[in-house]
This record gives C-alpha cells, structure tokens and sequence, in this order.
C-alpha cells in the first residue's frame, strides 16, 4: 500500500515542482540559459515588485481580518435568533454570494456602482441629494480598497460562519444556564460566554488563513483597472502581467518570482505552525 | 518511523529529479545552439516528425529546389479572429475544400490543421506556443497571423523564416498590385520574415445620421475640431454621450491613436521615425496637448465614461445597442467590411430603419488630422509568417510558403476559399433563393441569383445575415482574383473608396530588443498616467514627468539601439 501513495504523490505533487528549476534560467524564445540568481536581484530591484508584494500583504491580512470579524459577529446574531425559519432563511441567503464566481460578482458591483445612469449607488446617492458628482468607486485611489474590502465581505462573510454557527452549537448550555442564573443580560452572556468560547475557533481559523494570504489573485485581477494599480497590484496580477501580457515573455523570471512567493508562504505555514503549537498544543501540519 | 522514512524518500526524490532535469535543460541548450550551428543532418532528422517526413523523392512542385525534397503531409497553423470562418462557421468545409484544391496544386495529398484561440488572447497564446513548444510537435505552428507589432517584436528573435528568396520567386508575382507593403518589410539587408497578403486597413469615423439631423447639424459642416467637438457636445444629453471608443489611447497595439483620432490629431505615443531619427513621441508636445483635448473631453462628458474600459467588442456593442437612450452618437472603427457590418447590426438591433443604408455617415479627416497626419492612419498590414525550426535546411519552409502562401494568392480557388470561404457553404455560383428574417415583414429581405452568378450565402451560423467575407478582404488584397468573384455591396465598396481617398501610412513599427523586453510594462505605465490625466487625477505634464523619470533611461538605451542600427 506503501508504494501507490509514494507514486501518486511524486507523480502528482512533486513533478509539477520540478518547473521551479526555470527560475534559474533564462527561459525564452529558443533559449534556456543557466544564470544563477539574476532574476532574483532583478526582481529585488524592481519597485514594481514590492508594491505588490506589500499590497499582497495588507490586502490579505486586512481581508481576513475583517472577513473573519464579520463572520463572527453575523454568527453570533444568527445564534441569538429564537425564529428556527428565519434563521434558516438567513443562513441559505448568505451562504449564496460564496458560491457565485468572481468574474461574476466583480461584473455585479462593477455595474452596481458604475458613474454612468445606469449606477444604482450613484443614482441613489444623488437622487438623495447627498451627492451632485458621480462617484467614481472603483477608479479612486482612496475608495477602491474600502470597495475591494466591502465585496469581500459581501461574498465571503456568509460562508465564513458555517465553523463559527457549528461552534456555537457545542457551547455547553450549562454556561448559558449557569450566566442566566448570575442574572446576566443577553449583551453579558454574549461577551462573558460565547465569545471566549469562540476565541479558540477564530485564533484557528485565522491562524489557517495566514498561511494562504499570498494566494490572493481572482478577487483582484477581476477588479483592478490601471488607475488603481498602485494600490491594487498584488503578486499574482504582476506574475500575471509579466508572463501573459508581454509579447515575449521570460518564464525563467516569472517563475523566479512565483518561487519567491512560495517560499514566503512557505515559511507563514511554518511560523502559523508555531503559532498553532503555542495557541492549541499542536501544529497545522 | 515511516513518516521519516516517507519524508527522506521524497525529499532524495525530488532532489535527484531536479539535478536530472537541471541537466536535461542544459542539454537541450546546448543542442540547440549546436545544431543551428552545425547544421547536421542528425539535427535534420530529429526535427522532422511522423507527419512531416523527409522524402527526397518527392516533388513538392515548387520552383525553388530545396522545397522538392520535403514532402509536407501536415501543416500546422495558428489564425486569429480574422479568419472568419470559425469552428461555427463553416470551418470544416474551409479545410476539406483547402485540402482538396492544394493537394492538386502541389501534387501530393496534405492536410490543414488550424489552431483559432480566442482573439482577444491571441498575442499570450502565441507566445506559449513558440516558447515552449517546437516545430513538428503538433501544436507547434508552421505558420501563424502576427499583428505588425507583435511581428516586429518576433523578426529578430532567429525564430522566423527569412521567405525573401521564396516571395522573390513566387508566383503570384506578376499579379501583385501593391508591391511596396511587402516591399517595406524587408531588413537593411533584404531580409523578409513576413508577408503581408493585404494592406493594413485602419479606422474612420462614423456618425449616426439620427443624432446629426437630430441635432440639425450636417457632417459637411464639421470640418475643424472645434466643429468636431460642438458637434459631441450637443449629442451629450439626457444620457447619450457624444462618442465611445475602446480606450482613450489603445497604447499597446500600433497604431495607437486610430480609435481616437480627432483628439490625437499630430501625436502619436510611442516610439517612431520622425525625420529619418527614432524618438519617443509620448514625450513630444503633441501628445500632452492630446491628453489635455482628452481630459476636457472627460470633464465635459462627451466622452462616454466606459471608453476607459471598454474592449472593442464592448465599445461597439453598446454603439449599435437597441437602447440608444444610453448609447453615443460618434464611433470611430475599421472602414470599408465594417461599414457593413455596424449598419447590419444596427438594422438587427431596430436602430434607425427608415433610414436603411443611410444610417451612417464617414466624416472625412478634419483640418488639424490633415495639416498633421495628412488624413486617417493606415496601420502596417498585419502578416503570415512561417517558423524557421533553426536545421539550416530550408526545405520544410519552402513547403510550407508553396503549400500555404503562394495558393493563397492564386487567383483562383484557393485564393477564393481564403477570401470568401467554401464554396456552396459561404458561396456559390449556383442558381438559388433565400430570405433573411422571413418572420419580420420590416426587415424580411429576399435574394435571388441566377445559374452562374457569384454571390454570397446566408452565415452558417446566422441564416438572417448575408456572409460577408472570410480571411483576405478582396479590396484589400495585394494580389486580386482572377476568376472574377467580386462581391458588389455598394456599402463596402463606399466605405474602402472613402478609405483609401483619406489615408496616409502609419509610421513603421520598431524592432528593439530591449524594447520587446520591456513592451508590455511601458504600454501599462503609458495606459495608467493616460487614464489619470484624462480622469483629471493629474496634469498632462506631470504625468509626461513622471514617465520621464521612470523610463528615461531606459528609453533612451531603446533610442540609441533603434538609431544605431
């Protein structure tokens, strides 16, 4: 039984792995090219690179910050809730955003908040009178983070409440028992039980995600424009942008920046490892 | 224990499979560069494949002798969205009538393999396909479509076939009526690794003749930007908007400037020949004052705000839309088939139909395009160009130019498949009737030819539109039919003889390594200070600076290699 697992493995994960050699290699047209570590003092030169490489990072870790805290609170409520139907109803509409593709939503909000007369954000907001300009969300600097963020939160808030409603229902009652007979109010049993018995689950939770917030490029590439990319661009879409849309590209320093990529994440998975030890008594991996 | 065991088992794996693959690579390098060197016949043999077998005693029909001994029993090409005969659209009888009239041509059974990404993509999927694939694997091309740009960036690279010998030989020779495109294409030293079939074509500007009578204006009376612009200003009412276009500038696809002309007027922002000396023309007065005619033309609104996004498909979709509460009275796109093409989908979409033929009206160059430019900008002629696979035996390219590019230009049947499609699918000669939109007695149409007449049928994939043409567009093609099939829709043939009249060619497009490898960055940079000055996020100057200050250098280093050449 041994062997098959070691095969499929290999086969499966490891070989694939092998293309990582290219980042030490000029790879292009006609040409393959030993040259040690040029790509990688070309990448660190490049200012490019770090303003996606720092915009990775705080979109991700802002991202999963407030997802994650949005969940909880929505979890929480939908916990409160005495009404088994609504809570029901509540819960399906939504878990549904999360399975609605991104090219999909980003179209939505894009439409949605768009400066024509066919924007509803915008429409509204003047018909109001509380603006006389067309605002332009998703083309401003300073709005188009708050909008990536809000989406985020739209899309991915419903799904992120499924562990927090399933840890939630193994609360021991008798706490809750215990607080009614102390005389605390809804708000205290709240504060005094639930959130310390959700503490555990969040800290895992986002412990889990800290060792994918690289992994960020559908939510954005489907969002970002030229104007925005200067808070927008993050590691995947300059990969992208490098590789797909040069007429010549170098896979070799594509590939070089990809390597770098993994091996920063590599190394969040090992530091959320250490994390998980400490907060849980035993790693992630 | 096993956990250990497990771990060090695929870590000495993977470390042996990198040092055995890090040596294949160099191998593979190495034998790349001896093989283009030697020129073995070793070589010879291992990039001949099953389904392109040498066989010395073949005759491949060609005049040029090394081209009798490479029997070409396969041929791989990549098209754009050019060739319009699709998957969808009669494709399969494309090829079996291509293979059939070549295969007597040349006198040996041969067949056609076509490989159509989505054209939007076209430029990545090509640059995968040569980068990691090589000739004879299937994918590989033989021959592909190159824009002009991306040819240019492509010539230098040793991956092109230098066809100068085989164009100089071919026979559709003394039928070329427009020698010079190709002519213009040739190196220094009379190389030439592409052959154009047609000329560019480039775009003029249409106006809906609704919103001008609408608007009690006349298109003789715009003459001058100033008229230009009153005229956008007064179709920019109750959520119409004077004019849509795909970008502002479209400043990664020469001509840059052609969806936009009249703000451009004498810029042109990027790298050209201005009096016989390189310059960078996104650093020249012109283009800032461009960006300030485009900015103001934001501001005023009489620039639809989607222009900033909009793909071409999505700018002229939303032009010919059945909503035109929201649509734009101005749209500047390709002449001559597209005249055609734009009326037919307005018909389609209920716009203006009392107005029939006479929906759109050409606005001829106005004066500050003329006293520039000297009329509309006529792109460099997109290209075939056939992959050379480096064995120094010119013998497999030779069949290939015999095979694909001296019948496609034979005057006859071939030249009619690439021009019109398969026959008695997309054409025929044969005596018929038909009727588009039968069940719309305001749009029903009905078309009836006799035994012998040339004309085009319904689309195979829209029996309510007339097919219009498939890959070589017949006016503009180098080298016309002889057989005598000419399609004679007044609209088109308007639109090319409007064309042609107000055209000048466009500035030729570098070849510069280092700007091959730096392109794409410098159209984004370019792009993004574009669309901020327009936006009114900063001025025409700062921008200029700031991209002064970014590639400068770099630049000049592209400058200085393009003038030292």
């Amino acid at each position: 039984m041994f062997l098959p697992v070691v095969i499929y493995v290999l086969i499966i994960y490891y070989w694939p792995m092998l293309g990582v050699r290219y980042a030490f290699y000029d790879y292009t047209l006609k040409k393959m090219e030993p040259v040690g570590l040029k790509h990688f003092q070309k990448m660190f030169a490049d200012a490019d690179f770090w303003k996606a490489f720092f915009n990775t990072l705080q979109l991700s870790i802002i991202k999963l910050l407030i997802t994650t805290g949005t969940a909880v609170i929505v979890s929480v409520f939908i916990n409160e809730m005495a009404n088994l139907f609504a809570k029901k109803v509540l819960q399906t509409v939504i878990y549904l955003p999360h399975f609605m593709s991104w090219t999909v939503t980003a179209a939505i909000f894009t439409l949605f908040l768009s400066t024509s007369s066919t924007g509803f954000v915008n429409e509204t907001l003047k018909s109001w009178g509380l603006i006389k300009e067309s605002i332009d969300f998703m083309h401003e600097l300073t709005l188009w983070r708050p909008v990536y963020y809000l989406v985020n939160i739209w899309k991915e808030t419903g799904w992120g409440t499924v562990i927090f409603l399933a840890t939630l229902a193994g609360i021991n009652p008798e706490l809750y028992e215990a607080a009614d007979i102390d005389g605390a109010t809804r708000l205290q049993k709240i504060w005094y039980v639930t959130v310390p018995e959700l503490l555990n689950t969040i800290i895992i939770v986002l412990i889990l995600n800290l060792a994918k917030v690289l992994n960020l490029f559908e939510s954005v590439f489907v969002m970002y424009n030229n104007r925005v990319f200067a808070v927008s661009d993050v590691i995947s879409t300059y990969i992208y942008r490098k590789t797909f849309m040069t007429a010549i590209p170098n896979y070799g320093y594509t590939t070089a920046v990809g390597l770098f990529k993994s091996l920063v994440g590599c190394a969040l998975v090992l530091i959320c490892n250490w994390a998980s030890k400490k907060v849980r008594g035993r790693g992630i991996i | 224990m096993k956990k250990k065991v497990l771990s060090l088992l695929l870590s000495t794996a993977m470390v042996a499979s990198l040092a055995a693959c890090g040596s294949t690579g160099a191998d593979t390098a190495s034998t790349d560069t001896q093989s283009s060197d030697t020129q073995s016949s070793d070589a010879q043999s291992s990039d001949t494949t099953a389904t392109q077998s040498a066989d010395a005693s073949a005759d491949a029909g060609s005049e040029a002798a090394p081209a009798g001994d490479y029997n070409l029993t396969d041929l791989y090409i990549t098209v754009d969205g050019t060739l319009t005969a699709n998957v969808d659209n009669g494709q399969d009888a494309f090829i079996e009538q291509w293979e059939a009239a070549v295969s007597e041509k040349i006198g040996h059974e041969i067949k056609l393999h076509i490989n159509q990404p989505e054209h939007s993509g076209y430029k990545d999927n090509v640059s995968q396909l040569l980068t990691t694939g090589e000739p004879g694997d299937g994918q590989y091309p033989d021959a592909l479509i190159m824009s002009a740009t991306m040819f240019k960036q492509y010539q230098n690279t040793g991956i092109l076939w230098n066809m100068a010998d085989a164009y100089a030989n071919a026979e559709f020779q003394s039928r070329i009526t427009l020698p010079s495109i190709n002519e213009n294409m040739k190196t220094a030293n009379g190389e030439l690794y592409a052959f154009a079939p047609t000329y560019g074509n480039g775009c003029v500007t249409y106006i809906k003749q609704s919103w001008l009578d609408a608007a009690g204006l006349k298109v003789d009376d715009i003459k001058t930007f100033d008229d230009y612009y009153n005229m956008l200003k007064a179709f920019t009412k109750d959520g119409q908007t004077g004019v849509i276009a795909a970008g502002f500038g479209k400043l990664d696809e020469a001509p840059y400037i052609n969806y936009m002309p009249e703000f451009w007027q004498g810029a042109y922002p990027a790298i050209y020949q201005k009096d016989g000396q390189w310059v960078d023309g996104f650093q020249e007065q012109a283009t800032i004052d461009a960006l300030k005619r485009l900015a103001q033309g934001y501001a005023d609104g009489v620039i639809d705000k989607d222009t900033e996004e909009a793909s071409t498909k999505t700018a002229r979709e939303k032009w010919f839309s059945n909503d035109q509460s929201t649509s734009e009275g101005v749209f500047t796109y390709w002449a001559g088939t597209w005249l055609r093409t734009l009326t037919d989908n307005l018909d389609k979409n209920d716009v203006d139909t009392d107005l029939g033929d006479d929906r759109l009206v050409q606005l001829p160059p106005i004066k500050e395009i003329k006293d520039t430019w000297g009329g509309y900008i006529n792109r460099e002629a997109p290209v075939w160009v056939i992959t050379d696979d480096g064995d120094g035996d010119d013998s497999r390219e030779q069949a290939i130019f015999d095979a694909l590019i001296e019948t496609m230009l034979d005057g006859d049947k071939v030249q009619t498949l690439w021009t019109y499609g398969a026959e008695d699918v997309h054409w025929s000669t044969h005596a018929e009737s038909f009727t588009t939109n039968p069940d719309d007695p305001d749009k029903k149409k009905d078309y009836e030819y006799a035994e012998g007449e040339f004309h085009l049928k319904q689309s195979p994939n829209d029996p309510n539109s007339v097919w219009k043409k498939n890959h070589l567009d017949p006016v503009l093609v180098i080298a016309p039919l002889t057989n005598g099939f000419v399609d004679n829709d007044e609209l088109v043939q308007a639109g090319n003889k409007f064309f042609t009249e107000n055209c000048v060619d466009a500035p030729q497009s570098p070849s510069s390594e280092i700007l091959t490898e730096v392109e794409a960055d410098l159209a984004t940079d370019k792009t993004t200070l574009m669309n901020e000055v327009v936006a009114g996020k900063k001025t025409a100057e700062d921008a200029i600076a700031e991209y002064q200050a970014k590639w400068g250098d770099t630049i000049t280093e592209i400058l200085d290699e393009l003038n030292a050449q």
